[in-house]
């Protein structure tokens, strides 16, 4: 218990102390005194004040609802199928999403219910195809299985991706900078747009834990204890379509930040899925936080889009667990 | 003729088992790859009919300047360059198949592909005074490393693993692309993009020359490498027992595939999932040994990429889909389709 009330602390610490950093860091260097005074004492004329407010502030939502959803996304998914190698970019959720938003766009379909929750249906779309086919064959769902279908049916899904782009100049215009899954250029209707979808996905991944929880001991022993396995499963599955779908909408395919951040709170944390849940959504928003900021430092004047830090990062982490669970 | 369709061909002190059925085979799919070709060169955005192709090779004076030029260096050279990379994809797919024994090895799957467009990249970004003759030679080597890695991150080549592990090296490495591409000078970007995109638009009769001097030799060493080849399938214990010298047979059968992908991408970019594809329709085709194998895998990946191409370039006029997608899109569900059929295995 006391192990994960500090866990809460230092993580919001550092999660403020994070977003400082990240609205101080740009074309120009504003101290993280002038970042606090902005906030509470705000003045209109000061042009660094305005900056933070109109402009930064925007980056740093996007950023912390994209690293606080795919977080939790990652979270829900490796318990969902059992799997620690369960992350939204590997098993195809952030391809189908992308693959959703790009259709409807080239279509020319604008849904009354917005980008969220198109990518949602996309990302839910795909991971059930790739559940419903990596669960056939005698052996079931293995991790191995799950992975390779993920990642064959996420490669797919991007060269579909790739033939409407290329058929479809205006499409391409209006994605490219998104697709590379790039931070820049956000704007608020999308932010909240996707905090709304974000929040609800949250709020059904905190009520679901515990059954999740107890899902963990088992099929058979999670029914003993009365948890109704399909339906958990699926409202799960509908947690994790509304997250990757808010993130997705948000920032592109960003991948590799839901395979982190849940292994390093069970190895640092609880494995209780309670804590896990909303400490992931802190841990996540701060992660995605710092490679936001390294994007933007590592390679000053050039800035990288965030994507490519997270997956600079995430890959050799994939490798590691990959040789370590298939022995 | 014994039971299994094979007959021995004799020739002073050298003899051969060959099975007619095989031949006939591929010489039909040979004929097909063929017709595809000289589809692919009367038809285009200016159609030029068949008769005039014909006097065109023979007597290239006969035809205006202007579809002279389109058939001679535009077409050609482009369909040409279609063949010889799906010929070496599909024999690099199908070597790295057996001598992994994994159904599921393509070199362009395990970041072969990734590693030599970095290395690619590197050269055209540090070294832009280089001509393009240096991209093979580089991107060899960036493969080769990259190869280097994944076996040696894998330990053991023949099981799934060794796939898993390749996809994340080639993650890595197309993130490092993406960090080269972005931190660059603005005019070898686009030098880097034009070549990225490759697809087989910017074929001209230097690449086809490149690519062929490079298929060449791998392709002899691979035939040459191929008896042995069948007797290591029976395992390192008996192929040794029987007198294959294993490692450095391994050796050569990595080596060759890894350099026939890595001048593939050189040439034109990335084009993936031939080598996953043609030796698994080959074996379906064939059967038999080796040789059938890995002739039978060139033919049939020649006709996979001619194919592509003719519809990416045909299908959407005046849009041209790179052939690289095209094959994609049939890829992915090949790949699903293997693990299908592996379902019970892993």
């Amino acid at each position: 218990m006391m192990r994960t009330s500090v866990a809460f602390i230092l993580f919001t610490l550092l999660l403020l102390a994070g977003a400082i950093a990240h609205l101080s860091i740009g074309a120009r260097v504003i101290a993280p005194r002038t970042v606090v005074d902005a906030f509470f004492h705000f003045d209109p004329r000061n042009f660094e004040h305005s900056v933070i407010v109109r402009l930064r502030l925007m980056r740093l939502c996007a950023a912390l609802v994209t690293g606080a959803a795919l977080g939790v996304a990652g979270v829900l998914l490796q318990s969902v199928i059992r799997n620690p190698l369960g992350e939204p970019h590997i098993l195809g959720l952030n391809a189908g999403a992308a693959l959703a938003v790009v259709l409807t766009s080239a279509l020319g379909l604008s849904l009354p219910f917005g980008r969220p929750l198109i990518a949602a249906a996309g990302a839910a779309a795909l991971f059930l195809l790739v559940l419903t086919f990596s669960s056939s064959g005698r052996t079931g769902l293995t991790p191995m299985k799950v992975t390779l279908c993920g990642v064959a049916m996420s490669g797919f899904a991007s060269s579909i991706t790739a033939t409407v782009l290329i058929l479809d100049e205006q499409t391409l215009l209006a994605m490219r900078t998104w697709l590379a899954g790039d931070l820049a250029g956000v704007i608020g209707e999308t932010i909240a747009s996707a905090a709304g979808a974000a929040a609800v996905g949250f709020a059904l991944a905190l009520w679901l834990s515990p059954s999740l929880n107890m899902l963990a001991l088992g099929d058979r022993m999670a029914q003993g204890l009365g948890v109704s396995l399909l339906k958990t499963r699926l409202l799960s599955l509908l947690a994790i379509a509304l997250l990757c779908g808010a993130a997705v909408s948000v920032a592109g395919p960003i991948g590799f930040i839901g395979l982190v951040v849940p292994q390093l709170i069970r190895r640092l944390v609880s494995v209780d899925l309670r804590v896990m849940v909303p400490l992931s959504a802190l841990c996540g928003a701060l992660v995605l936080l710092m490679a936001d900021i390294a994007a933007r430092t590592l390679f000053t004047p050039y800035e990288l889009a965030t994507g490519v830090m997270t997956a600079l990062v995430g890959a050799p982490v994939f490798i590691l667990m990959a040789s370590r669970m298939f022995k | 003729m014994n039971r299994a369709g094979l007959r021995a061909v004799r020739f002073s002190s050298f003899s051969a088992l060959v099975r007619p059925k095989a031949l006939l085979y591929l010489a039909v799919l040979s004929l097909a790859a063929l017709l595809l070709l000289s589809f692919g060169l009367t038809h285009g955005s200016l159609p030029i009919p068949a008769s005039a192709i014909g006097r065109a090779l023979f007597a290239p004076e006969s035809l205006t300047a202007e579809a002279r030029y389109i058939v001679m260096d535009i077409r050609l050279p482009r369909l040409l360059m279609a063949v010889l990379c799906g010929a070496m994809l599909g024999m690099a797919g199908a070597a790295m198949q057996s001598i992994t024994r994994n159904g599921l090895a393509d070199p362009g799957l395990i970041g072969v592909k990734e590693g030599c467009s970095a290395a690619v990249l590197l050269l055209i970004f540090q070294f832009p005074a280089l001509g393009p003759y240096w991209r093979p030679l580089i991107g060899m080597a960036g493969g080769l490393l990259t190869a280097l890695l994944v076996v040696a991150l894998a330990r053991d080549i023949s099981r799934p693993r060794f796939i898993l592990i390749g996809i994340g090296v080639s993650w890595a490495f197309a993130a490092a692309m993406g960090v080269f591409m972005t931190t660059a000078d603005v005019r070898d970007v686009q030098t880097a993009m034009l070549w990225l995109a490759g697809s087989l638009h910017a074929a001209s009769w230097t690449l086809v020359g490149i690519a062929a001097a490079w298929t060449v030799p791998a392709f002899t060493l691979l035939l040459f490498t191929a008896r042995a080849a069948d007797v290591a399938l029976l395992g390192n214990h008996t192929a040794t027992g029987l007198g294959v010298r294993t490692s450095r047979l391994a050796l050569l059968r990595v080596f060759a595939p890894v350099v026939l992908t890595a001048a593939c991408v050189s040439c034109v970019g990335s084009i993936g999932f031939v080598g996953l594809i043609a030796p698994h329709m080959a074996r379906l085709l064939l059967r038999g040994g080796q040789t059938a194998l890995l002739t039978g895998s060139a033919v049939l990946g020649a006709l996979l990429v001619l194919a592509a191409d003719n519809v990416g370039r045909l299908a959407f006029l005046p849009l041209q889909l790179p052939a690289g997608i095209v094959i994609s899109l049939i890829g992915g569900p090949f790949f699903l389709l293997l693990l299908w059929q592996r379902r019970d295995r892993f």
